[in-house]
């Protein structure tokens, strides 16, 4: 499991056409044996693509009297988000620096905590979800603590790997000047590696945005929440509505956050 | 107000700064020797330059001061009390040590203010430090500080914002800020240009001679090592090769120290190659 995160380059194979061709056999015989396990057949798929159609014709047009409903819900999606982003945001920066190899106080504890931020990242936020759901009932706090959980996954990840990238000099002035090892981390190290931190917190904010909209799907409320009763409803101009609105804020929504994030780096 | 400042920022009377290197050894885990039996002994308020090729273990003597580097053998120890390995009696130490490095080691995104106040972080309070509220007494230091470099007026500027020899100036006020017994300045002048080289090496001079700090300082130009050195120590492979007064060293003795001829590699100044 702690494994998961070493990447290494692979040696180049050498140019062997035997090589290629087991490979390849192998990759068909594979897809092939999978498409039978899952009892895949052109045959169906084809007469099924009428069904299909259908299901597009009945979808158009989108029901535009029913936009005036689909902000609360909406914005509810966008809270889920930030209260997920934020709180998230918060918890991982000591797992972060804990994470960091040439910050961490200890090997055991760098171990620990890799091992715990592998844990978080390797369950699925549908499983955090369920877990909170069942904590404190289906709805958006759940969907909240779920994302916040997913957040602290996704940052310390990726803003271990900046600290372990930065210059190990000023941690070793702010040391030398008598500072505690608390003191170094937030006058040296932080400082350092900020704009990543702030880059990879928008970037878990839109993670988040799209996040809540397939939690709202299993019950934590949001916009996920009424594309599934919609659905289930058979109301399916309004369904292309909200798959059409959706597609509007997360788009802009995405490009302020990247427009943010290109600007600090 | 002005004076109890200045008052603040004068290291008490009988500050110390005595350090004592007493048979010490230093092998790094390479194999290579850093420092080898070396017997030193510096008193309070002198002013040192220590030259030698590069390799020759100028930095390892400085930072085996400050327990950066940890003698493999042997003793060091800072008025009568031998530096700590680790723990608490370090980080009190380190708070009477202060270290001025070649590359700043500034905290480029913050204030100059900020990175004075790293200096004083060894006088402050965890919960204080970390909300970034620092007493009025720490910010007076701080001021003080960076009157004495003359910088005061780039107090709320970015660091990133100076000039290689403001940035310099920064380093030194961060070590004023601790008010210490002792300054290490480990080749402070190296990334600077020949004018802010003197400009610096003459603040160096000032304030060892205004405040009595004991200063050691890591040189490779020779030229400078002549022209502020009170006292010059010569390393060769972590050895003690040379020490003596500055007003007497010649062009023979770093010939030795360098095991080669001397060059006007080894100066900052040609006229100075010119005239000796």
């Amino acid at each position: 499991m702690n494994a998961a995160g070493n990447t290494t380059l692979p040696t180049k194979p050498p140019r062997n056409w035997w090589l290629w061709a087991i490979v390849l056999g192998f990759l068909t015989a594979m897809t092939v044996w999978s498409g039978y396990g899952i009892g895949f057949s052109a045959n169906e798929l084809v007469c099924n693509i009428a069904g299909g159609s259908r299901l597009l014709e009945e979808s158009w047009p989108p029901d535009f009297s029913f936009l005036p409903r689909l902000i609360d819900p909406f914005m509810e999606t966008v809270y889920i988000a930030i209260v997920g982003t934020v709180v998230g945001g918060i918890l991982s920066i000591p797992v972060a620096v804990l994470a960091a190899r040439n910050l961490s106080p200890d090997k055991v504890t760098w171990f620990l905590d890799r091992n715990f931020m592998n844990i978080l990242r390797t369950l699925p936020d549908l499983f955090w979800a369920m877990l909170f759901a069942t904590a404190v009932g289906f709805g958006p706090v759940a969907g909240a603590l779920a994302l916040s959980v997913f957040t602290v996954a996704v940052i310390s990840k990726l803003w271990s790997e900046s600290l372990e990238s930065i210059d190990m000099g000023l941690p070793e002035a702010v040391r030398s000047a008598g500072g505690s090892w608390l003191q170094m981390i937030q006058f040296s190290a932080i400082p350092q590696a900020m704009q990543h931190y702030v880059s990879y917190a928008l970037y878990a904010f839109e993670l988040n945005i799209r996040a809540s909209l397939v939690l709202g799907l299993v019950g934590a409320g949001g916009i996920g929440m009424i594309l599934e009763t919609q659905r289930a409803n058979f109301e399916y101009e309004r369904v292309t509505l909200i798959i059409l609105a959706v597609l509007v804020a997360v788009l802009i929504i995405e490009q302020i956050s990247e427009t943010i994030r290109r600007r600090l780096t | 107000m002005s004076d109890d400042s200045q008052q603040n920022a004068t290291p008490a009377s009988g500050q110390g700064g005595a350090i004592r290197f007493e048979k010490a050894n230093i092998v790094y885990p390479n194999g290579v020797v850093g420092m080898k039996d070396l017997d030193l002994e510096i008193k309070p308020g002198e002013f040192v330059v220590i030259v030698g090729s590069s390799g020759a273990g100028k930095s390892t003597l400085l930072r085996a001061v400050n327990g950066l580097n940890q003698l493999t053998s042997g003793t060091i120890s800072i008025d009568g009390r031998e530096v700590p390995k680790s723990g608490k009696g370090l980080r009190e130490l380190r708070k009477r040590v202060a270290m001025i490095f070649q590359d700043f080691r500034l905290v480029k995104r913050l204030s100059v203010m900020t990175n004075v106040l790293v200096g004083r972080l060894g006088h402050v309070s965890g919960l204080r430090s970390m909300l970034n509220w620092w007493p009025q007494s720490e910010k007076a230091i701080a001021i003080d500080a960076l009157e004495r470099v003359g910088i005061v007026e780039k107090a709320w500027v970015r660091a990133s914002d100076l000039s290689g020899g403001q940035q310099q100036r920064v380093g030194i006020a961060r070590a004023l800020a601790q008010q210490p017994a002792i300054i290490l300045a480990d080749e402070p002048v190296a990334s600077l240009d020949p004018v802010t080289t003197h400009q610096i090496m003459d603040d160096l001079v000032r304030i060892n001679r205004d405040l009595g700090i004991t200063t050691i300082v890591n040189l490779h130009f020779l030229d400078l090592a002549r022209e502020y050195g009170q006292r010059i120590i010569g390393l060769r492979f972590g050895e003690l090769v040379y020490d003596g007064d500055a007003k007497t060293v010649t062009d023979e003795d770093f010939r030795n120290i360098y095991g080669r001829e001397v060059t006007e590699d080894d100066v900052l100044d040609d006229e100075v190659v010119a005239e000796g």
